[in-house]
């Protein structure tokens, strides 16, 4: 970091220093950006492709607002961009000062490496507990969901395991070479062990019909092709929004893979306190309940408000698991591979 | 050699296509190495107009050979190697790829009528179309020669740029659309099949959830396209007109989208 960027993010953490962030955040549902000091110095983020033009949305706003940030941005998929910070360490360059993906997968494959800095514990501590890391900042949520189709199902037929599903005789929608599906699959490989898992997928895969993506799964449930789907929950959300007398509600799981919240995160390559400010731009209730309202994402720090049409995220069970280890996705496609759902 | 008035025949339709070229992201070329001539293009337009002459002369060589001496002495093959020769090759794909389509389309018509032993009058027939695929492109890239000049084309670039907003992810999927016309034009499916695929993972899986607040039943209908009705196209028989339909069928439905997105992004809140 050059000089003078060191110099003024020091001012920068002296003001930071004056504020109780974390107990603030849970009291006002957040930091405000306006307790945040202005971002100051040239920064390099790597950005994992995602939610069509709203995260490019959030960039620009933070760049409006700092003036005296040069802020330079990479894209492409957020593997690929993984896998390029880790061979940019290895041949000893580092281009990336920050890296937001889009699933949290990627994010362990990078701190895995080692290349991650610690987080300041006032900024991890304004996350919802179990999502509180101490090398990467979970930004908003996914859930996975049940979405069911209202006219051929009442929720009261919906199993609330997903496990039980195998064994139930409703039709289901999955897209098995989408990305989320099988980081859901990685999630209970983990859980339940590799054998479980392959029987499920063997069972499943009797009464399934395949879709290209989950948006493509959740208007089929709509149209009524089959009775439910394993998807995103953001799909059905918006959906409604745009069909309001859509076919199509949201069930959830407990305490399963089946209701994994996964994450985008956020990670400090580099050092100095431009990048863990900039982190925090992010964090703030502004930016969280923009992609809530805008992209339908779940804030993930304390206090801010899901997305309409989303019951709260302390409502819902979701398993214990480390993110990070969803990054080991290979075992995961050799299995589907094996029961050949792929 | 053709008259000026073949390449004038076009123009109109030339100064179309270049206007929708400039909003376009030129990319590189899937046919080997560019060329720095393709940003340059003002510079070779003698070059590409001779090749053009060149290649008009060499495909009707080789139908005079098919009519005085039969299919085994007019080597059919040699038509893609004459067109792969030529830098007007690169000229055109990088800066217009419909037109590009066409003229591989053409090339394929001739050869395969000439493989199936058609009547001379029948390859006549494709050849012609051959040629006016071939003027219209020099015409196009006259143009775009033109635009170019005056700063107005974006330099085509040896990596494809990650288009950054939604409007711009619909333009971009539509230049992956004629790409794949193309694709099937020179008679690869496969490679216009995985360019479907790639598109839809890649591209349209970003932008339809914001689509389908918009209108449910527009991205039903392009959620079709992509993964049934151009698919299946492309596995069967199709013609390349029938395929450069659906792809044209679903270029105007991106146009539809891309004005609701734009009026939704000019309504939606700030983020501060």
């Amino acid at each position: 970091m050059q000089r003078r960027t060191f110099l003024q993010s020091l001012a920068a953490a002296g003001a930071l220093g004056t504020l109780p962030l974390a107990a603030s955040a849970v009291a006002n549902g957040g930091v405000s950006v306006e307790q945040l000091p202005p971002l100051e110095g040239d920064i390099t983020l790597y950005l994992g492709r995602g939610e069509g033009g709203l995260y490019e949305n959030v960039l620009d706003a933070i760049r409006k607002r700092n003036p005296g940030l040069d802020l330079k941005v990479r894209r492409g998929s957020t593997a690929a961009l993984a896998n390029s910070i880790v061979a940019e360490a290895k041949a000893g360059v580092r281009r990336a000062d920050i890296f937001w993906a889009v699933d949290s997968g990627a994010i362990g494959l990078v701190t895995e490496a080692g290349l991650a800095r610690t987080l300041p514990a006032d900024l991890t501590g304004q996350l919802k507990a179990g999502f509180q890391y101490p090398q990467w900042a979970p930004v908003t949520g996914r859930i996975r969901t049940l979405p069911y189709n209202t006219k051929r199902l009442s929720p009261g037929q919906i199993p609330d395991s997903i496990m039980a599903l195998a064994d139930s005789d409703l039709s289901i929608g999955w897209a098995p070479a989408y990305a989320s599906f099988q980081s859901f699959v990685t999630a209970m490989r983990l859980l339940e062990g590799e054998r479980a898992t392959a029987d499920w997928l063997r069972a499943v895969s009797k009464h399934a019909k395949g879709y290209a993506g989950e948006l493509g799964v959740v208007m089929a449930v709509e149209r009524g092709e089959v009775d439910l789907g394993f998807a995103n929950h953001y799909y059905t959300l918006r959906l409604k929004s745009g069909k309001p007398d859509a076919n199509v509600d949201l069930a959830f799981t407990r305490n399963d893979a089946g209701c994994l919240v996964n994450a985008s995160g956020i990670m400090a390559l580099s050092e100095g306190d431009l990048p863990i400010n900039f982190i925090r731009y992010l964090l703030t209730r502004e930016v969280q309940s923009y992609l809530a309202s805008e992209a339908y994402e779940v804030p993930l720090v304390d206090g801010v408000a899901p997305p309409r049409g989303l019951p709260s995220l302390d409502t819902i069970s979701p398993p214990k698991i480390d993110l990070t280890q969803l990054a080991d996705m290979r075992p995961t496609l050799d299995l589907m591979r094996s029961v050949g759902v792929l | 050699m053709q008259p000026l008035s073949g390449v004038r025949k076009y123009r109109g339709l030339g100064l179309a296509l270049a206007f929708l070229t400039m909003l376009a992201t030129s990319q590189a070329s899937a046919n080997g190495e560019i060329g720095a001539h393709v940003n340059n293009l003002k510079e070779h337009l003698d070059q590409y107009t001779e090749e053009v002459s060149w290649l008009v002369g060499k495909f009707g060589g080789v139908v005079d050979t098919y009519e005085k001496q039969g299919k085994e002495a007019a080597h059919s093959d040699s038509m893609i190697e004459y067109w792969e020769e030529v830098d007007f090759h690169a000229a055109i794909e990088t800066h217009y790829v419909p037109v590009y389509a066409k003229i591989w389309q053409g090339i394929f018509g001739v050869k395969q009528a000439i493989d199936n032993g058609a009547s001379i009058a029948k390859v006549r027939e494709e050849q012609a179309k051959l040629d006016r695929a071939l003027w219209q492109a020099l015409g196009a890239v006259k143009l775009a020669a033109q635009y170019q000049q005056k700063g107005l084309l974006a330099k085509v670039q040896t990596t494809a740029a990650e288009p950054t907003t939604a409007p711009e992810t619909l333009e971009d999927i539509k230049h992956r659309l004629d790409r794949v016309v193309a694709k099937y034009a020179e008679q690869l499916p496969e490679a216009a099949t995985t360019i479907v695929h790639d598109t839809y993972l890649q591209r349209f899986e970003g932008v339809e959830g914001a689509l389908i607040e918009q209108d449910a039943d527009l991205v039903e209908d392009l959620e079709k396209d992509f993964n049934v009705t151009l698919p299946k196209a492309l596995e069967g028989q199709a013609s390349v007109d029938d395929v450069r339909k659906v792809v044209e069928a679903m270029q105007a439905k991106l146009d539809r989208a891309k004005a609701l997105l734009v009026k939704a992004e000019n309504n939606r809140k700030d983020v501060f």
